[in-house]
This record gives C-alpha cells, sequence and structure tokens, in this order.
C-alpha cells in the first residue's frame, strides 16, 4: 500500500519534463508518446516526451516566451479589410468602374464571374491614437485602444474557400488532419490548470466554423490535445454536469468507493494504467467544480457586464469575451474564439456590407474593446497574446454572382490580401506591418504567409517553429508546414 | 578498448538490436543507426548537400561533389567521410558543428571497420523477405504452446525473466471475448467456459476460441479497426460535410470479416474490385474502401484541386494500410530516409489518378446496389457505347472543311476569330449562355466541333471543364426562313466523365429519345452535354451527325447553337474559350447510320437505360477507371504543388519493393493490388499480422504500426513478427481468423496481466510479455459493453448509420439542415460501430476515447487518459440509462443487495468480488439509498441502486479487458 500512496504521489506531483530520454522512464506511469525537438526523428535534439498520465503537465518552451497563452478571436466568413482597417482613397475613386481587365487575368474567385464592378470603402475611415492606425467607424470601442494594436495589413493565403483557408489558418494546412495551433501549443507547453481543459472552443453567430471541429482537431498528435469544445449555455463543458438527482456530494462517496475498490486493483495487478485512471477520476470531481465556477458570469459585477456588453446565460461573442478573460485568469493555455457570420457576400440581409455586416461589427466592438482593457487593467495583457482575424480578404471588387448585379452589397473572397491584428503578449503594440496595393487587392511590402504568422505566434510563446515538431508520415511535422519553404517570423510584430 | 565495447557503446545508446556475433559489423544494426543519426538530415533524400546521400548505396560510392569518394569499399583510409567525421578543421569537420555534435570514438571505429571489411550494405529489414528462425535453447521448453510461444520465451529469457503464470479463466475469457468481438462474455458464457476447463482446459480454451470468431459480432469489433484505417464516414467532408451513402460498404467489411475473406482477397476486392473480370456488385462495392475520402461541396471549391487531393490521399492510405510506409513525404522530394524517389510517387500516384470520380458533389461514380442484373445492364451498356462510338472514330481521314463567312453572335461577352480559325469567347458570360455561330458551308454529311484548352501547355492542363449543354442546329434559307436540323448521334474520341455526349441534343425537337442518356446531376452536376467535365484534360473532339445529308444551296446558311449551363466547383460556368466547326461530306458516316445492326445495338442501349431506370435503389460511391483510351495524364509536380507540373509519368511500384509485380504496359490498380498480395512483398503479410497482434496485446511488435520504414521504431521481435507474417500469408493462407486464434490460444496470450513490479519497471510497456496483456476498452467497446451489461445492446446488424443519444447542439455545420434526431426503438442501443460519423462533428462519446475523426488514414489510436473521459462514462445521459437497466437487471437477480452488487461486478468483470469490496459497494447503496430524489430523475425505479450499477460500470476492472 506505501507503494502504490507513493506512485500516487509521484504522479500527482511529479512529471517527466520535456527533455527527459524515453530511456529514463521507467517510473512506470503509463504510456508515453514520443516527438522530437530535434533535427529529425533519431536526430541530435531532445526529444519531447508526453506522459500519457499527464499529458497536460506545464512545460517550458525552448526560449523563455513573453506569451503564457493565447486568445484568438477568429472572425469566421472572413471580414472585410476593406470596411474595417485598410483604408483605400484610390479605391474610392474607382467605385463603380468595370474592373480592370489586369486584375482578373490568372485569378480565381468563388463567385464573381466576368467583369465586375469596383466598389469603393462602404464607410469613413479616421486615424485614432498615438499611432494614427486607420480605423473606420464601424468599430468606435476599439479605436480607442488603438495604440494596443499590431495591424499587419499584408496577410495572403492560398486558399480563397472557407473550409480550406479556415484549417489553413489554423492547422497550417487546407487538408483536414493537421493539429490545431491550440493543439500544438498545449502539446509544447501544457497547461497551469490541470482541473480545466487546456484548449478550449468558444463559438457564436449560432454557427460552427465552415471546417467543422478539425480547425480544433488535434491531427496527427495524439487525440488528447483537442481543443474541448465548450457552451455558454447548458453545461459548459460537455457531461461534466451530475446526473438530476445526485448532488455533490452523492459524486463524492461514489468516488471514494470507486477510489477504494480501484486502489486494491491496483494493489493486485500492478497496473500502472489503473493509479493514472484512479487520478483522472479525481481529476474530472475537480473540473466539475472548477469548469462551472470558470463559467458562472453572474459572478461578474455589473460594471464589468457593461462594460462586455454582457447578458449571463446568452449564446453571445460579448459572453464569450468576458468567458476568455476568465479562463485566461485560470490558467488555461490557448483560447479560441469563432464568431460565425462575416461572409459579406451581398447575397443575403444576414451578411451585407450594408446590412448584417453593420450589427456583426456592433456585436465585436464593444467586448474585444472590453478585453483588452480589462486584461490590462490586471496586468494580464502583457502575456496574454490576442490574434483578430479571418480567413482571407474580400475583393475591391463588388460581387456580381451569376454575373448580374445584385441588390445588397458584397464582396467576395480574396486570398490575395487580408488584415490581421494581435495585441498582448510581446506583440509590438501601436504599428501597423506591412502594406497591400492602392485598392487593398495584394499584399506588396512585407507580406506575411499564414505560416509566417504561426511561426510568430509560436515565437511569442517561445518555439522555434522548425523545432516543435512531430513524427508522422515519415517526416518531422509542424504547425508551420514542412512543405513551404521561407517561412519566417515577423519581427517587425514582435517588441 | 575492444570491438565488443564499441558495439557495446552503441548498444546503449538505445540503438535496437537481435543478439549475435559482436564481433562482425552488420550495417543495419551497427552502421545505419549512426548515418540517420548523424547523416541523412543533410545527406538524404530532401537534402543531398555535396551531392551525397546515406539512403541510396550508389550515391555515398560514387564522387562526391568535392571529388572524393565518400566510401571506398575495403579502404577507410581512402574514405572522404572518414576523413570528415575525424577532421579536427571546423571547416572540414562532419557533421558540421552548427548541425550537431562530432562522431564519437566509438562511432568512427565502427565505421572503419564496416568500410575495411567490404562496405557491405543491407537494406532496412521491413523491405528485406521475412526470414524464419528456429528457436534453440529455452530454459523452459514446456511453457510454449505453439512457435509463436518460443519466440515470445527466447525473447522473456534473454532478458533474465520468466513468464508469469497462465491467467484464471475468468480473467482469459474476458480478454479474448473482447479481443475477438468487442463484447463481454455473459455469466453463462463463463460458466460454461469454466466448468469445460475442469476436464480439458486446452479442448475448452479452442471451444470458447471458436465460438467467438463464429458469433457475428467478430465482424463488427474488427470492422473498427479497418475503418480507421479506410477513414470511414457517412458524410463528405469539409464545409457543408452532407450526408453520405456509404455504409454498405461499411456493411461489406463486416461480412467479408465475418466469412473470413482471406486477406489477400479482401485487399484485392477493395483495391481493384471494379478491375477484376466480370466483376460482382460485391466486388465494386469493396472498392468503395477508396471512396471515403473528402469530396468538398462548398461553393467555390475547386474541383481538380480536392479530387488531386483525393488521389494524394488515396495513394498514402494504401502505403500505410498495407505497407506502413510513410509515404507522403515523397510528393515533394525523395524520402528522407527510405530509398524511394520522388518520380516513384508519382507513378504510384498514376495507378489511381486513371478514376472518374472528381469531386463532384453527386460523387459520381456511383454503384446502384440493385443486383446482379443491374451491374450487368450498366456493364453491357458502356460496352455498347464504346463500340457504336468506336465506328464514328474508325473513320479518321475523312476531309474536314472550316466553315465559311462566319457570322458570330455573343450572347454575353465577345465572340472573335483568331489567326488559326479558332473562335474565341471573352468577357463576363453567364450560366447557359449560348454562342451562336451562323455561316455558309457546302453541303455536309458530318460536323466536327473541337474544343481547345485556353493554354497549348499540357503542364498547364487540366484547365476549367467545357460542356455544351445544349446543341441545335438550323438551315436559314435565302427568305429567312428557318429549318431544323436534328442530329442523330455524336461520336467522342473517347467517352468519360458523368455525361453521355449523345445528352447534348435533348432539346431538339426529337429530343426525347436522348433524354435517357444525362447522367447524374443533370445539367449543373454535368451530366448533360458533350465536352469534358468538370476539366477539360486537353483538346477534344467530337463529330456530330445530323440525320440526313445536309443540303445546302450556295445561298443557304446554318445556324449553331452551343449552350452551356453547367456549373462546375459548384459556381463557376464551364465554357467553350476556344473552338472550330468543321464539316465534311463523306458517305461513309450516312452509312453508320443506316447499318441495322448499329440500330440493333442503340435499341439495346436505350432498352437497357429504361430498364435501369426502373430499378432504383441506393448509390454508393465506388471506384471506376476512366477508358485505357481515356487516360489522365500523371505528372510529377514540382515540390509537390499541383500547380507547377514536370514531365509525365507511368503507374509502376518503386524499385524497392519491385518483387512480385508482374508490371505490363498499360498497368492498373488491379496489377499494383495483385503485388501487394504477391506473397513476395516482404511488408504485407507483417503489416497485417503487426496490427492483429497490437489488437490482442495492446502494442504491436512494430510500435509504430503506420511506420516499418527507417525513421519508425524497430520491432521488438523481428523472428517473431517474420514468423508469423510467413504463417499467415503461407500456412494459414490468409486466414485472419486462424492467426487470432492462434494468438489467442497461446502461452503468450494466456499469461495472467498481474505482474511483479520487476517486471512492470523493467518492461512497462509489455513489449517483452513477460505478462498477459491489460487494456482500456476501446471507445467502441465503452459503449458496447455498458449496453450489453444492462441487456439493452441491440445485435441487429447492418443497414444505415444510426442515431444513439448525444446532447442538443453537437450538430451546428453551417450551410446544412442536417440535424441529429435519435433513432427510435432498439436502433437507439446499436453497436457503436453503426454510430452516424459526422465527419466535422464527430460523436462525443467516441471521440473522448481516442477514436480518430476519420479525415485520414489512422493506423492506431493512441491512447490517453483524461478527466473528459470519466464525465462521460459517469454523466452521459447514455451510460445513466444502461446503469438503470443494470440496476433492473440486479433487482431481478436477487432481492438482497449483496447478491445483487455481487452479480452486477461479476456482469461487468468477470471477476469474482471479495467481501470487502461487496461492504463498500453495500455501505455506498446504503449510504445513497437515504437520499431523496426527486421523481422525474432519469434514474429509474431505484435511485440508489442505478448510482451504485454507475459505479461498479466505473471501476478500473470494468473499463480495462
Amino acid at each position: 500500500m506505501k507503494d502504490l500512496e507513493q506512485r500516487l504521489r509521484i504522479g500527482e506531483l511529479s512529471h517527466l519534463t520535456r527533455r527527459h530520454f524515453l530511456s529514463k522512464c521507467t517510473t512506470g506511469m503509463g504510456a508515453m508518446w514520443l516527438s522530437s525537438l530535434g533535427d529529425n526523428a533519431f536526430g541530435a535534439g531532445a526529444k519531447l516526451v508526453k506522459d500519457a498520465a499527464r499529458p497536460f503537465a506545464p512545460d517550458a518552451p525552448h526560449l523563455p516566451g513573453k506569451a503564457k497563452r493565447v486568445i484568438y478571436l477568429h472572425m469566421a466568413g472572413a471580414p472585410s479589410q476593406h470596411e474595417l482597417f485598410d483604408y483605400k482613397p484610390e479605391l474610392k475613386k474607382l467605385d463603380g468602374q468595370d474592373c480592370p481587365k489586369e486584375f482578373l487575368e490568372g485569378k480565381q474567385f468563388a463567385f464573381i464571374q466576368g467583369v465586375p464592378k469596383m466598389l469603393g470603402p462602404q464607410f469613413k475611415f479616421k486615424q485614432h491614437g498615438q499611432s494614427g492606425a486607420w480605423i473606420s467607424d464601424r468599430l468606435p470601442h476599439l479605436a480607442t485602444v488603438a495604440d494596443e494594436l499590431c495591424f499587419i495589413k499584408s496577410m495572403h493565403t492560398d486558399q480563397f474557400n472557407h473550409g480550406p483557408a479556415q484549417l489553413l489558418v489554423h492547422t497550417g494546412t487546407s487538408i483536414p488532419g493537421g493539429p490545431s495551433i491550440g493543439s500544438w501549443a498545449t502539446y509544447g507547453l501544457g497547461t497551469d490548470n490541470q482541473n480545466l481543459p487546456g484548449f478550449i472552443v468558444l463559438t457564436s453567430g449560432g454557427k460552427n466554423p465552415d471546417a467543422g471541429k478539425s480547425v480544433w482537431g488535434s491531427g496527427y498528435l495524439p487525440s488528447v490535445y483537442q481543443g474541448v469544445q465548450c457552451r455558454s449555455q447548458g453545461e459548459p463543458v460537455l457531461y461534466l454536469k451530475n446526473p438530476d438527482g445526485v448532488s455533490r456530494d452523492m459524486r463524492r462517496r461514489s468516488l471514494d468507493t470507486l477510489d477504494r475498490i480501484n486502489r486494491r486493483i491496483a494493489e493486485e495487478t500492478g497496473d500502472p494504467e489503473t493509479v493514472t485512471r484512479i487520478a483522472q477520476y479525481e481529476m474530472a470531481f475537480r473540473m466539475q467544480m472548477s469548469a462551472t465556477d470558470a463559467f458562472d458570469l453572474k459572478q461578474e459585477d455589473g460594471a464589468t457586464h457593461a462594460m462586455y456588453g454582457t447578458e449571463p446565460g446568452k449564446e453571445s461573442f460579448a459572453n464569450n469575451c468576458l468567458l476568455a478573460r476568465r479562463l485566461a485568469e485560470r490558467g488555461v493555455r490557448y483560447i479560441q474564439l469563432f464568431d460565425w457570420g462575416w461572409d459579406s457576400h451581398g447575397a443575403g440581409a444576414n451578411e451585407a456590407l450594408n446590412a448584417g455586416f453593420i450589427d456583426r461589427c456592433k456585436a465585436i466592438d464593444k467586448p474585444i474593446t472590453a478585453l483588452i482593457n480589462d486584461l490590462k487593467r490586471r496586468g494580464m495583457l502583457e502575456d496574454t497574446l490576442i490574434v483578430w482575424g479571418g480567413e482571407f480578404g474580400r475583393t475591391p471588387m463588388r460581387e456580381n454572382r451569376g454575373g448580374v448585379e445584385m441588390a445588397l452589397i458584397g464582396r467576395d473572397h480574396n486570398p490575395g490580401a487580408f488584415t490581421v491584428w494581435m495585441a498582448g503578449g510581446g506583440v509590438k503594440a501601436g504599428t501597423s506591418y506591412g502594406e497591400t496595393d492602392p485598392i487593398g487587392y495584394e499584399a506588396i511590402k512585407d507580406k506575411v504567409s499564414v505560416h509566417d504568422l504561426h511561426a510568430t505566434m509560436l515565437h511569442l510563446l517561445g518555439f522555434d517553429h522548425e523545432k516543435l515538431t512531430y513524427p508522422f508520415q515519415g517526416v518531422n511535422q509542424r504547425l508551420s508546414n514542412i512543405t513551404k519553404t521561407g517561412t519566417k517570423v515577423v519581427k517587425g510584430a514582435v517588441a | 578498448m575492444s570491438w565488443k565495447r564499441f558495439i557495446g557503446a552503441a548498444l546503449a545508446s538505445g540503438v535496437f538490436s537481435s543478439a549475435s556475433n559482436a564481433d562482425e559489423i552488420r550495417f543495419n544494426r551497427d552502421v545505419r543507426p549512426i548515418f540517420t543519426k548523424h547523416c541523412t538530415a543533410c545527406h538524404g533524400g530532401v537534402k543531398e548537400a555535396g551531392g551525397i546521400s546515406f539512403v541510396f548505396r550508389d550515391r555515398l560510392l560514387v564522387d562526391g561533389e568535392s571529388g572524393n569518394i565518400p566510401v571506398v569499399p575495403g579502404k577507410p583510409e581512402k574514405s572522404e567521410m572518414i576523413r570528415r567525421v575525424k577532421s579536427k578543421d571546423p571547416d572540414e569537420i562532419m557533421p558540421q558543428p552548427k548541425h550537431g555534435p562530432p562522431l564519437s570514438s566509438a562511432e568512427i571505429a565502427i565505421l572503419e571497420k564496416w568500410i575495411a571489411e567490404g562496405a557491405e550494405w543491407e537494406e532496412h529489414w521491413a523491405f528485406m523477405p521475412p526470414l524464419e528462425t528456429q528457436v534453440a535453447g529455452l530454459k523452459n521448453e514446456s511453457w510454449p504452446s505453439s512457435t509463436l510461444d518460443r519466440h515470445v520465451l527466447s525473447k522473456i529469457e534473454g532478458s533474465g525473466l520468466t513468464p508469469t503464470p497462465e491467467a484464471a479463466p475468468r480473467e482469459w475469457l474476458r480478454r479474448v471475448s473482447f479481443d475477438l468481438t468487442g463484447l463481454p462474455p455473459t455469466l453463462e458464457e463463463l460458466a460454461e467456459v469454466e466448468s469445460a476447463w475442469k476436464t480439458d482446459p486446452a479442448a475448452a480454451r479452442a471451444r470458447a476460441v471458436d465460438k467467438l470468431l463464429a458469433s457475428p459480432a467478430y465482424g463488427e469489433r474488427w470492422a473498427a479497426v479497418w475503418l480507421d484505417l479506410a477513414r470511414y464516414a457517412d458524410t463528405f467532408g469539409f464545409e457543408k460535410d452532407p450526408h453520405r451513402d456509404i455504409w454498405p460498404w461499411r456493411d461489406w467489411i463486416i461480412r467479408a470479416l465475418n466469412a473470413d475473406m482471406p486477406y489477400d482477397q479482401f485487399s484485392v476486392e477493395q483495391l481493384a474490385g471494379d478491375l477484376l473480370p466480370g466483376a460482382t456488385p460485391d466486388q465494386i462495392l469493396a472498392t468503395a474502401f477508396h471512396r471515403n475520402t473528402q469530396t468538398n461541396s462548398e461553393g467555390g471549391t475547386d474541383d481538380e484541386e480536392f479530387r488531386v487531393a483525393a488521389v494524394i490521399d488515396r495513394v498514402s492510405t494504401v502505403w500505410t494500410t498495407w505497407q506502413a510506409t510513410t509515404f507522403g513525404c515523397v510528393q515533394c522530394h525523395d524520402h528522407p530516409y527510405d530509398p524511394i524517389a520522388h518520380d516513384e510517387f508519382y507513378e504510384f500516384v498514376d495507378f489511381f489518378n486513371q478514376s472518374e470520380d472528381s469531386d463532384l458533389t453527386n460523387e459520381f461514380p456511383k454503384l446502384r446496389l440493385a443486383g446482379d442484373e443491374f451491374v450487368a445492364l450498366e456493364r453491357d451498356t458502356r460496352a455498347l457505347r464504346e463500340q457504336l462510338n468506336a465506328d464514328g472514330r474508325a473513320i479518321s481521314d475523312a476531309a474536314w472543311k472550316p466553315l465559311g463567312n462566319l457570322v458570330l453572335t455573343p450572347q454575353f461577352g465577345t465572340l472573335t476569330i483568331d489567326s488559326t480559325g479558332l473562335i474565341v469567347s471573352e468577357g463576363t458570360l453567364r450560366r447557359g449562355v449560348t454562342h451562336k455561330v451562323n455561316a455558309s458551308a457546302e453541303p455536309f454529311d458530318a460536323l466536327r466541333i473541337s474544343i481547345h484548352p485556353v493554354s497549348d501547355d499540357p503542364k498547364n492542363w487540366p484547365e476549367m471543364g467545357v460542356m455544351v449543354t445544349d446543341f441545335k442546329m438550323e438551315k436559314i434559307s435565302p427568305d429567312g426562313s428557318r429549318q431544323p436540323i436534328p442530329i442523330a448521334e455524336i461520336f467522342a474520341d473517347y467517352l468519360a466523365g458523368p455525361s453521355d455526349p449523345m445528352s447534348a441534343f435533348a432539346g431538339q425537337p426529337d429530343g426525347k429519345k436522348f433524354e435517357g442518356f444525362s447522367g447524374p446531376g443533370g445539367k449543373g452536376g454535368g451530366g448533360v452535354g458533350f465536352g469534358e467535365y468538370p476539366r477539360l484534360t486537353g483538346p477534344r473532339q467530337f463529330v456530330l451527325l445530323p440525320a440526313h445529308r445536309v443540303e445546302l444551296s450556295p445561298e443557304d446558311r446554318i445556324e449553331i447553337s452551343l449552350s452551356q449551363g453547367a456549373n462546375a466547383n459548384e459556381s463557376q460556368g464551364t465554357y467553350l474559350h476556344k473552338f472550330r466547326v468543321e464539316t465534311a461530306s463523306d458517305t461513309r458516316y450516312p452509312l453508320l447510320l443506316r447499318d441495322p445492326a448499329r440500330a440493333a445495338k442503340w435499341q439495346s442501349v436505350i432498352a437497357n437505360i429504361e430498364r435501369m431506370a426502373t430499378m432504383q435503389s441506393t448509390e454508393v460511391p465506388v471506384m471506376r477507371d476512366r477508358a485505357p483510351n481515356a487516360r489522365r495524364d500523371t505528372r510529377v509536380f514540382a515540390r509537390g504543388n499541383r500547380l507547377t507540373k514536370e514531365h509525365s509519368v507511368k503507374a509502376d511500384v518503386p524499385e524497392l519493393l519491385k518483387k512480385g509485380y508482374l508490371g505490363r504496359e498499360a498497368a492498373n490498380r488491379l496489377d499494383m493490388a495483385r503485388w501487394l498480395v504477391s506473397g513476395e512483398n516482404p511488408l504485407t503479410a507483417r503489416v497485417m499480422v503487426n496490427r492483429l497482434w497490437g489488437e490482442m496485446f495492446g502494442i504491436g511488435i512494430v510500435e509504430s504500426a503506420e511506420d516499418f520504414g527507417t525513421s519508425g521504431i524497430p520491432p521488438s521481435n523481428l523472428p517473431l513478427l517474420d514468423h508469423l507474417a510467413l504463417r499467415f500469408q503461407n500456412d494459414h493462407k490468409w486466414s485472419i481468423k486462424a492467426v487470432l486464434r492462434e494468438i489467442a490460444l497461446s502461452s503468450t496470450y494466456r499469461q495472467a496481466s498481474a505482474a511483479s513490479p520487476e517486471i512492470v519497471s523493467k518492461d512497462p510497456k509489455n513489449q517483452l510479455l513477460a505478462r498477459g496483456p491489460r487494456n482500456r476498452l476501446t471507445a467502441e467497446m465503452v459503449r458496447d459493453q455498458a449496453l450489453a451489461v444492462g441487456g439493452l445492446l441491440s445485435r441487429k446488424m447492418f443497414g444505415p448509420s444510426v442515431f444513439p443519444q448525444q446532447p442538443d447542439g453537437i450538430w451546428n455545420s453551417v450551410y446544412s439542415g442536417a440535424v441529429w434526431i435519435e433513432s427510435p426503438g432498439e436502433d437507439k442501443f446499436r453497436r457503436a460501430v453503426y454510430t452516424y460519423m459526422k465527419r466535422t462533428s464527430g460523436f462525443p462519446g467516441q471521440l473522448t476515447f481516442d477514436a480518430p475523426s476519420r479525415d485520414l488514414c489512422s493506423a492506431r489510436r493512441l491512447i490517453s487518459n483524461t478527466p473528459l473521459q470519466a464525465l462521460v462514462t459517469m454523466n452521459d445521459p447514455a451510460h445513466i440509462e444502461a446503469a438503470v437497466a443494470l440496476a433492473a437487471r440486479m433487482t431481478a437477480h436477487s432481492g438482497e443487495i449483496h447478491a445483487q452488487i455481487t452479480h452486477a461486478f461479476l456482469t461487468c468483470t468477470q471477476r469474482i468480488p471479495d467481501e470487502l469490496t461487496i461492504s463498500d459497494l453495500e455501505s455506498l447503496f446504503q449510504d445513497l439509498s437515504r437520499e431523496t430524489y426527486v421523481k422525474d430523475a432519469k434514474l429509474g425505479p431505484n435511485p440508489a441502486l442505478t448510482l451504485t450499477a454507475n459505479t461498479i460500470l466505473n471501476l478500473d476492472a470494468s473499463l480495462t479487458k
């Protein structure tokens, strides 16, 4: 029995650190997953060994990173840079004219046919803050924190459809099956709170992202690193609640019984997995408490609710922003928000630039601003990396689906240019990096690929994107996509 | 220092080795690991710095760029490699300091000795044929009950351990029941085995195993393993992720496994059943294996991009499933560690690049499950159409003349004539656009329409498809009167794709007879018209025969209307951009129209089509190759990018593994499939027995079941793996059940799992097998057991996937009206293998227990332990429902709590609970009985008993096998 106690304690208190070699792992604490931080699967570098019994035990990155956690705000559907951040007076002048032929040659569009008309920015722009950031009048609150933001105006991608492009943004490949950024982050860093999932996903807008759950999948990493979708209504984590009629105290008594019997089985069989299972049930019991607590927005005061525009019990982006702060405070490593409804083709009122888009802007403006201010007030902005963006940009041309002028105003998908902004953890605040051409169609100066963005995010978390790898299909795979060359950290965005 | 010590050092550094004469340098054991550790990252398949590769022998024994030969056999002092690894000069030493530490003196000594002994090269073990070795000198000759046990025991004894005593019948029966059928044994089954065991244990075990193997549950359990490899799901994947009817293929797998279809046949039918002579509907259905790839139906997605992605996924899946070789990386460059060249990837791609499917939303081509007759009719119709089309193609020397005095009327955009006489269309077109060509012509019998790609460079092909969905021709007399000229027949340079070119004429006054030629999806899905859909693979030619010779006076004109109503990529028109129209006066054409034998063939075709239209049934996507004259041109992608193509290649298998391949000039998937199971392929049998072993023991002999290559984990017992592989393919004639039977009855498998701390710490993963396996139940087993012990589990087999209980709000796909509607009646309680699998939103209970999302081929599940699993089995309403059912059984069994608990514990674990355990559970029950429960809680008539049952179901002993 003493031996078992000891092993249980080992399981609780210690874990194997990343640079252990497999050969040293003889503590018998269950299965190990092996990866490498070196040059190749057998290379000279140290191996990254994760303990399947404690897959989320906190680990240190390669280098000290400024960012300890990430809050990623993805506007699913791809918001228009022309209406928010990438101000182009030239485009205004071209409004209503036929698109010149050279803009169309060799291009593939999702819906535009033949020769569309140019479409000027639909809203007024002004410069804000010391940094003089251009922000349109659709985001008046965000404009007040302009100096916290680092805009990357020269983002580009090679995918122009939502599903593949979202996959590219979150997994580095457009085909389902790659691990998402959050999986890599929790694989590399573990998480600081074992009683909550390390990688949490929150959605709003009534739909999941286009590419479905693959965008928070763990791909070829162990499936334990997949994102856990939590809900702001009902139970936050699936099956978190005890069955109706079962109190916490009753559950405790069941678990005590389980524990006693399982300990005897562990003694009898000597199976280290049984030891793991005992710990796992205790962790589940604690998670029931801590997740319920973390998701209880009623604990927040009226001023906070007013600042975020939150209403407890509702599914909204605002609630998710406040939840993101609560989860960040509790040590969750990666918090992924998806807000659906940004696909402004002009094919329907719920998404058109002159209709639904305006409502979406309203829905995000206040809560994002509150999140930044709130984190700053709590001293957490400096080690929390916030990323905002979509999966591609939109065309400077007005969409003409089926070759005809549409009743509402919209733009088609454009992989050539889009805007992402970052804030917080290690980011150079109050800057704008990269430029697009005079009509915001193509990134032309200091171009940043999705892979560059990944390399930069990993850099801010303390990882060399070429060294955080996992062997799969004969290659040490990585988030920054081994098949892409020239991927680099965007130094201009790093403080 | 002696050689023994040098090699000892190499072994201590973690290099795998089998015991052998330590004085002899063996390439695979001693040298290759040094190369892999220090050299191949720069001098491998990806980078060949200095023109040197340590992967291919012939790239090492040649001159390097420095002019010095890296390895001169027999002469270490003349070998550049030795000079460089020993160099003290930081510019010369290898590896260069920035790339890694220098080699140890022991490693250098090994390399020198290897070269001195002649630099003998050995291929990696997995690429050499398996060898049977005899095991002699065992200490405990009485322990083994089969040859496989001898191999295991040799390893156990070599590590200074002894096997664990045999498990009690109840422990063994639980293990073997789950392993073979995925279900726990019933108490009756247990009693039967225990009683038979008393008189003749061996016979009792054999009878039990035979019964399990004969159970229909066997196929359901093992299908789950195959479905992970095949990335089976009930939906397309990607954005809309709509429903796909492919469950009949899942049923095919269950049936084939239950019938113990030999693995060679099982493989050939799935890989290329459609190409077998006289393929039956079942053999065609088997090829849906390949159609489990994802189809992207999102508006605007490039059909060619996702067609190619599916083809490449098929290649990777075949290599992972049958060869455990990482082939995907060869898409971009030579294999980094194994001698497989970049071009060889595309040669293999060519086997799959010929299939008709092209990421269409209608998933063409499909098999209609309407029996043998339907397949016969379809085959007959296709053969007749090929014959009829060939008649026209046989006329190769008609004198074609251009039209005269062209007047072109574009409906949208512009129509112009270029310097070569091609008609060119440009501008904003809309779906349904009609190009009108008005011209003078001499009297003619045939009209030829040539469709040209926009680019003249084949490397830029294929281009967006071109479909003339509606064709009309009129004669215009000088007075302006118009007279339709009906088309009677069309000949294509070849027939391929979803539509029959005959369908372009349904809009003619006599068009009704052409309607039956429409393919799946109609106009929007490319099922109507002539041209090529969804992509134009190169120039195409079509010869149209008017019903009668067209007599024209010099003042008469003809007008041709070409309408283009099809959409590819779900949103983009398929327009004629460059084309040419010519006429010919040639009496051979009208003769064809009046040939009675041909007329009879046409009648058969039409009768067949009409008969088939009456035979409606479920349709399943399957493989069908394009006709030999319609082959796609397969080109090497520069650095794996499909948009930059290089030279063309022809279907072939890699040189490294060519043995057993009977390549032909026009080799196809069937040649490839037969090569895999030829018996001469060194991997096929090894990979499969390793998979079976891994399922039975929790870890494969090669732990990296997905990678047997140089970058994988070496086998823990190669002689055992080879013995099993040879026995599987030779003695057992590829019978899977025979292998499993032998494993289940072996002394190795029969050991008790409880082991001494010494054994556990010496061998935490149980690779030496000095104890019996003890593993967590799989996702499917966790659910099936919970339902089975309460008597809820439905044993209904086959059919469309079912929708068991799932919390609301899990399915929230965009642009999809799909909703999860709980199945009624027993369908709610079917085995997990029948649960509906939506790719973008998997069943939570499955995913939480490490089941893959089925996006890509998955060769093994990495088992995790997370609190989320505990939440599922404690709180999921489906598990509570199972506990209510178990409580009801407890009540039915006895009125006494003591007996009730004993019964439930036995049912869930097959273990006899000790008094302490019973009293723990009893006091829990008494405790919970004092609570008051709300009436409408779903805890059944006796909530305290339900919660006690739920606790028993959550015991470690209940969740492991």
